[in-house]
This record gives structure tokens, sequence and C-alpha cells, in this order.
């Protein structure tokens, strides 16, 4: 009796200790625990295995494939944007537009400006120059060409020509516009003068020699006119001292006389 | 072997035959491939943890291209499009890099 109790009581000890177990077991059953298949069977078929194989080569071709033609695929990129994607792009390229069409104006004006002040120091520099040349040949610095005449004057027959008489030549000359005139060597400015010496005429402390030579740039018309007008200066030089006065125009009258710029001892220049 | 052949002449005829892809297809394209890319590294990753299976594979392969392509086309349908593509890619990307770090340690372990 004793014996047949002690082993209840151990059968359902041990039956307790294995219902403990299972309620003891940390297992949720979430994270189902997966067997690892058993290694298949060999055989199945050759046939199928060829045709899986045969299928693994044709989808990794297809992915070989595609990766290729996706990486030569660059033209039509435009195509595939979405629509916010293209306004946005278009938006960001006007406003590159914009921005570039303003720096383009800016340095259009920046261009206009230099060019504009290029022009006007050429300009300063080409009336320099042109001043220059005029106040050369103005004040007798430069020689100087153009159409004018030449006028002869002889020796006196009746008596010697005087000092007045050639300055009246002159004057008239400068009345009818001569521009350059040269008196025999002498180039004539504003500063001229003639005088009777005993041996003759005196320019600019030159003597002068006979037959005189007056050599004018200006409009060969008006000067001839000058001379020859009845009761003028060249009918003066024929009636009263007998000397013979040719005029002659001449399209080319070259003046080649000069004189240095004297020093000034109290004018200055304006700057 | 026959993944690394059917690759290489993949990108051969790719190379050569230049064809045009559908307009329709292009914003796919290069999802299925990431797809696609990320079944091969799981492919690789149960070789060498001899639990590989051809069937599978090609299963996975499929439903993995599949999936990918019909996530985005949903996106592209709610308007969601590009972030559902950044999403896709992004999971893919994480897939592919547990693939190839598991695929290194089998290889360096031994």
């Amino acid at each position: 009796m004793a014996g047949i109790k002690k082993r209840n009581i151990l059968n359902s000890m041990h039956i307790q200790h294995a219902q403990d177990r299972e309620n003891d077991r940390t297992d949720t059953g979430s994270f189902p625990i997966v067997r690892k298949k058993p290694i298949r069977q060999i055989g199945g078929g050759i046939v199928t295995r060829l045709m899986t194989s045969l299928l693994i080569v044709l989808l990794c071709a297809l992915l070989g494939f595609g990766y290729a033609i996706q990486l030569n695929n660059k033209t039509s990129s435009y195509e595939t944007m979405s629509e916010e994607e293209l306004t946005r792009l278009i938006s960001e390229t006007s406003t590159q537009v914009q921005n570039l069409q303003q720096r383009k104006t800016e340095l259009t004006g920046q261009l206009n400006s230099l060019k504009a002040s290029a022009n006007k120091q050429q300009e300063a520099q080409r009336i320099a120059k042109e001043n220059e040349d005029t106040s050369g040949i103005l004040s007798g610095r430069l020689p100087a060409e153009g159409k004018g005449v030449i006028i002869t004057i002889s020796q006196g027959s009746k008596e010697r020509i005087d000092a007045a008489t050639m300055f009246q030549l002159l004057e008239e000359l400068r009345n009818a516009g001569v521009e350059v005139m040269a008196l025999d060597n002498v180039r004539v400015v504003t500063s001229t003068y003639i005088s009777d010496t005993k041996k003759g005429l005196e320019c600019d402390g030159e003597a002068l020699k006979t037959p005189y030579k007056v050599k004018a740039i200006g409009d060969p018309q008006n000067l001839q006119n000058a001379v020859n007008i009845a009761g003028g200066v060249g009918s003066r030089f024929k009636v009263k001292f007998g000397a013979d006065v040719t005029v002659t125009p001449s399209e080319s009258v070259d003046i080649s006389e000069t004189r240095d710029v004297g020093q000034y001892q109290y004018a200055k220049t304006v700057e | 072997m026959a993944a690394v052949l059917g690759l290489i002449v993949g990108v051969i005829i790719g190379i050569f035959v230049k064809p045009d892809i559908p307009i329709v297809l292009q914003p796919y394209l290069p999802i299925m491939v990431v797809a696609a890319l990320d079944a091969l590294l799981g492919a690789a990753r149960a070789y060498f943890e001899r639990s590989f299976s051809d069937k599978v594979f090609v299963i996975s392969f499929i439903s993995n291209v599949l999936t990918a392509t019909l996530l985005v086309l949903l996106g592209n349908q709610l308007g969601v499009g590009s972030q559902l593509q950044t999403a896709v890619i992004v999971v893919l990307g994480i897939r592919i890099f547990s693939n190839v770090s598991a695929i290194r340690r089998f290889i360096f372990k031994g």
C-alpha cells in the first residue's frame, strides 16, 4: 500500500514538474522558430534543375540588361520627371536667366561708359593735335603747304622800294585772308617788321634781295585781287617805283621757312 | 555560376543593343534594378549559409521586383511617387548592406 502511494506521489510530482516546465517557458510565440529545411533529396528530375538554373540565368540577364540600359538612358530624363520637379526646374532656370540678363545689362553699361570715355579721350587728343597744328602754323613753328600765290617784285627802276609799301603789301594780303606768308627767306608772323636800311630792305634782321619774292597761302583769287586791284598796292609799286609785279597763282605753295618759338619772359600759358 | 554568367550576358546585350525603353517604364526601371540586386545578394548570402534554394531565389527575385514596382506605382498614383521611391531605395539599400555584411562575415570567417 505504502509503496503504491509513494509511486503515485512520485508520478504526480513528475507530472507537476512537466507542467511547471511548460508554464515556465519564456518563448512568446511571437517569433516562430523556422526550422531549417531538410536537406533536399538528390534527384527530383534533372530537367527541373536545368530549368531552374536557366531561369536564374534569365533573371540575372534581365538584371544586367536593365542595369546597362539604365546606364545608357540619359537623353530623356525630363520625360520621367513629375510636374512639380519640372516646375521647380523651370523656375530655377528662369531665375538664372534673369540673373544672367541683369549681369549682361550691367556689363553692357560698363562697356558703353568705357567706350564713351575712350571716345572722349580720343576726341580730346584729336582736338589737342589740331590746336597744336593750328598754333604751330600761326606761330610759324611748322612748315605749311597749300594753294595760294607767289608774288615777285623786281627792283624799282625809278626809286628803291621802301619798307612802308612792302608793309602795305603784307597788310593787303592779310586783309585778303592770307593764312601763311613768307617774304624771301623769312616767315612772316605777327611780330615781323620791315625796315629801310642803306643797302635795302631788311626783314626781321635779314637783308632782303631783289627781286623780292612773297609766298602766300590763301584763296588765290582773293590774294590776286588784293594786289592787282586798281589803285591798290600793285599799281603803287608800278607807278611810284617802276617795279614789275607778277602774281602767279599756284595750287601748291610750299612754305618751308620756319621760325623758333621765342622765349616769353612775362607771358605764361593758361592751364 | 549561372547567376554570374547571366549577369555578364545581360550587361553585354544591354550595352550593344541599346533599346528604347518605353516612357511608362522609365521611372520604374532603376527601382527594379535595385530590387533585383537585393534579391541577388540575398541569394548569395543564402548560398554561403548553405540554404540556397533556386526555387526560393526565383520567387524572391520576381516578387521583389514586382513589389518594388507596384509600390512606386502606388506612390505615383497617390502623388508621393518620389518620396516612396526614396523610401523603397532606402529599405532596399539597408537590406543590401546587411546582406553584404553577412556575406563578408561568411567569407572572412573561413
